[in-house]
């Protein structure tokens, strides 16, 4: 009869050392032992999963395109929504709320009503991106009926879940919200200006005479009011000019803000300014700051004339490229055509200029 | 003398355990935080809808910068790719640095490439900039052929010509997934003040390609490419997630990366003296930015995914992890200056001095570990239970590193379908210890040692192709 091996050197008295050793090396084994069976158990899980969701959303599917045409039908829709996947029902309906707008989502809200009360629940979580889901989806599917929630989540003390909300409230359009977002947007700092002008935009020119106001309002602070001009040229406000205008003529240039909203203003001005704007863009151009120079310039040769042409010319030895590219295109949109045509045949940097604003207007 | 010469090689080998105890507890560590992250992270996805950003006017305009040398065989098929993501707003930038072969005239000709004029808007030093291309058929691509000056100097041109306010980094036969640019894009319209997102590297070998776009993933049949698929997914679930949970990303792979273009044009562009010039950039940044106290953001992203080909030959791997390693030098010790340096935060304190002891020095430790330990055991002056177990503990822990990335991939974005890929996966984790792992520490010893003697030639990079559907293997 074969001997049992002895196992005496692994006692921990005699050589605590080995002893750690070894028990480290059965102790990451065990753990092999656990992520394996852990990956192949999510594996197996995830794929049942997937499999009952993609069952599921058949059965839905059809049942959901039937009530969509016919309302009376719904009932049956929601008769197959088992209780405890009513989350997993909305999620469903979510993903067909993104593609559509207007009366089918109208619709959709009407079908998945009774199951919001799941997702409001969810409002309360600690976990902020749970509440940011939550909001998300009642902003898609539970507008007017849940408002009051998704405006409060304007408020939330996670900037992700606030912005959801504000992008939820904004995605409706309604200038009546408008109002909710403009009062908080100073929590929005953190988020990219071009983002949320976009956002702002999108809601229409319903909201634009507010957005002037606000623009118009040093109290907002500059950088709320950059934002504000950004969503104006967005939306090609024509009515905007004389408040942009005021802008450009008052803003100081002491922080970085401030320059922002100069920057904005400029833009803004060069898109919907008018001839009568050109002195108080005249001024601007003295500032040794790049970028206002250079918007500057763009809206000098939107706004100005034959008469501005020698300033727009000078410009285009600026060592700002950006200046001396919008000089040209300034020196283009202000009569000065043949000008350009003459300097392109140089090889120096005004004809490279001069050629390339050229070709874009061949491209246009 | 001969007491003297084992009492050094007993320090020595206290001095290994440290290392082996430090770094492993260190990628335990990273493994932990990149698994909480992960899992926020696909819950905040649930709540950010990409069709929404996709059709928004506010998707910042990204320029694509993809340098090429020599690609003649894959160009035309890379830029056709890159045509086709889904991003509103988008302009690809083509640097022919200076090839040999026909790469100009097979771009010229596939997508009615025109001299054109375009000013830089940048002045960052580069070789000779020989002429700008236009496409007729397709306005947001230009082509930008130049005197050969590296890959650095290459990027360097594109930022030079570049007008949008981000750029992606790449390389020319990298695989975008279609919505790669509308998920990497996130960070920068999130925080304002982010200026560079690192996503994360995928091995196409083995996986099906078709008109660019990687259509069927599955595991390559090279064992050499089967270690890297695990050594990617442990670099960037575990190693990359990880320290981005800390706030510490050091690393944006040059394959694929998105800059704030006035960011790296105000830290003066990408150094063209060094062969990691994308590790060096992002540190640089962190230099400069930190260093002037200004606020900024380096972020790494895990779902917007760059496929890309890996060597498949011991050769050219070698070569390959060779480069990464001088790189690592260069970029540590020309800035030094943030090791242990509070100035730059958690950079400074945690990520810097991982990366200089553990990733720069370790190899070296390693390799003279494994001398030492040879000597130990064959002058008979170490206990043969004792190394038994030690070699043990080492193995099993480096499995778990690596299942514990498997699982990260299982957690989150499960590329890999098939469940026989997954198993093959485990039996990799195991057997990477027994050979591919010496091995990689060999060639990064050498790396060092090109590093010390000051080599700074990239080596030439083999490339088979994708598998495709038409020709069943290359394109």
């Amino acid at each position: 009869m074969a001997q049992v091996p002895s196992l005496d050197w692994l006692d921990p008295a005699r050589d605590p050392a080995l002893f750690t050793l070894v028990v480290l090396a059965v102790a990451l084994l065990a753990v092999t032992v656990v992520f394996s069976v852990y990956a192949v158990v999510l594996r197996i899980r995830n794929d049942r999963r997937e499999q009952r969701r993609t069952a599921l959303a058949a059965r839905w599917q059809d049942a959901l395109l039937t009530a969509l045409a016919d309302s009376e039908k719904t009932p049956d829709l929601h008769r197959l929504v088992d209780p405890n996947r009513q989350l997993h029902f909305v999620g469903f309906v979510l993903q067909f709320a993104r593609r559509v707008r207007g009366e089918e989502t109208g619709l959709l809200r009407d079908i998945v009503r009774p199951f919001l009360g799941s997702v409001v629940a969810r409002l309360d979580s600690d976990r902020v991106e749970v509440r940011a889901r939550a909001v998300q989806t009642l902003g898609t599917l539970g507008l007017p009926d849940h408002e009051r929630r998704v405006i409060e989540a304007l408020a939330d003390p996670s900037p992700l879940v606030a912005m959801v909300a504000a992008r939820a409230l904004a995605k409706e359009g309604d200038p009546q919200y408008a109002e909710f977002i403009l009062a908080k947007i100073q929590r929005f700092t953190v988020w990219n200006r071009p983002y949320l002008a976009s956002m702002l935009a999108a809601m229409g020119p319903e909201i634009s005479a507010g957005l002037r106001r606000g623009l118009a309002d040093p109290g907002l602070g500059a950088w709320a009011r950059s934002v504000l001009a950004e969503a104006l040229h967005i939306q090609r406000d024509f009515v905007a000019g004389d408040v942009a205008a005021g802008v450009v003529a008052t803003t100081d240039q002491r922080t970085a803000e401030e320059r922002d909203l100069l920057v904005s203003a400029l833009r803004l001005l060069a898109e919907v300014g008018r001839p009568e704007h050109v002195p108080v863009v005249r001024a601007r151009l003295e500032t040794h700051d790049v970028a206002v120079r250079a918007q500057a310039l763009r809206a000098l040769g939107r706004l100005g004339g034959q008469a501005d042409l020698p300033l727009l010319v000078e410009a285009l030895d600026d060592a700002f490229a950006w200046s001396a590219l919008y000089a040209a295109r300034g020196v283009r949109d202000a009569g000065g055509r043949d000008f350009l045509v003459e300097a392109a045949k140089s090889s120096d940097r005004r004809g490279r200029l001069a050629a390339q604003v050229l070709a874009e207007e061949g491209a246009r | 003398m001969s007491e003297l010469f084992w009492s050094a090689i007993g320090v020595f080998n206290y001095v290994v355990i440290a290392y082996f105890v430090l770094l492993n507890s260190v990628y335990l560590t990273t493994s932990l935080f990149a698994f909480g992250a992960l899992r926020r992270y696909a819950e905040r996805l649930k709540s950010l809808d990409l069709t929404e950003l996709i059709g928004s006017s506010a998707a910042l305009p990204i320029s694509l910068m993809a340098p090429a040398y020599n690609e003649e065989r894959t160009c035309v098929e890379s830029v056709r790719s890159l045509l086709t993501l889904e991003y509103p707003d988008y302009e690809i930038i083509v640097i022919n640095d200076g090839s040999k072969d026909s790469t100009l005239e097979r771009l010229i000709e596939a997508f009615q490439l025109e001299p054109s004029s375009r000013i830089p808007t940048a002045e960052v030093p580069t070789a000779s900039v020989r002429q700008i291309y236009h496409s007729q058929s397709h306005p947001s691509l230009w082509l930008i052929d130049k005197e050969n000056g590296g890959k650095a100097d290459a990027l360097n041109a594109g930022l030079n010509y570049c007008y949008t306010p981000l750029f992606c980094a790449m390389d020319a036969d990298s695989l975008l997934e279609p919505e790669a640019l509308i998920r990497i894009v996130r960070p920068f319209l999130e925080d304002a003040t982010t200026v560079a997102a690192g996503g994360i590297l995928r091995i196409a070998n083995g996986c099906l390609v078709d008109r660019g776009r990687v259509v069927e993933v599955g595991l390559p049949s090279n064992l050499l490419a089967q270690f890297q698929v695990l050594e990617y997914l442990r670099v960037f679930l575990s190693g990359r997630m990880g320290w981005a949970a800390l706030d510490s990303t050091l690393i944006i792979s040059g394959a694929f990366g998105v800059f704030r273009r006035s960011a790296v044009v105000e830290a003066g562009g990408y150094s063209t003296d060094t062969v990691g010039e994308d590790m060096e950039l992002v540190v640089r940044l962190h230099h400069h930015f930190a260093g002037l106290n200004l606020p900024y953001r380096i972020e790494f992203v895990p779902d917007p995914v760059a496929w890309t080909e890996c060597p498949e030959s011991v050769s050219v791997l070698a070569r390959q992890r060779d480069r990464w390693q001088r790189g690592l030098w260069q970029t540590l010790l020309r800035h030094r200056g943030m090791l242990l340096n509070k100035t730059y935060g958690k950079v400074g304190m945690l990520a810097f001095p991982y990366f200089f002891f553990l990733e720069m020095l370790g190899p070296v430790i390693e390799l003279l570990g494994y001398v030492a330990f040879t000597i130990t055991i064959a002058a008979g002056r170490a206990d043969a239970l004792y190394v038994t177990a030690f070699l043990a503990v080492a193995i099993i822990l480096g499995g778990v590193l690596s299942l514990a990335a498997v699982a990260l991939e299982e957690l989150s974005f499960r590329r890999y379908p098939r469940l026989v890929d997954l198993l093959k996966l485990f039996g990799l984790a195991a057997l990477e210890n027994l050979g591919y792992r010496q091995l990689n520490t060999w060639w990064r010893v050498k790396g060092t040692y090109s590093a010390l003697r000051g080599r700074q030639t990239w080596g030439a990079m083999t490339r088979r192709g994708f598998r495709t559907k038409e020709r069943g293997e290359v394109v």
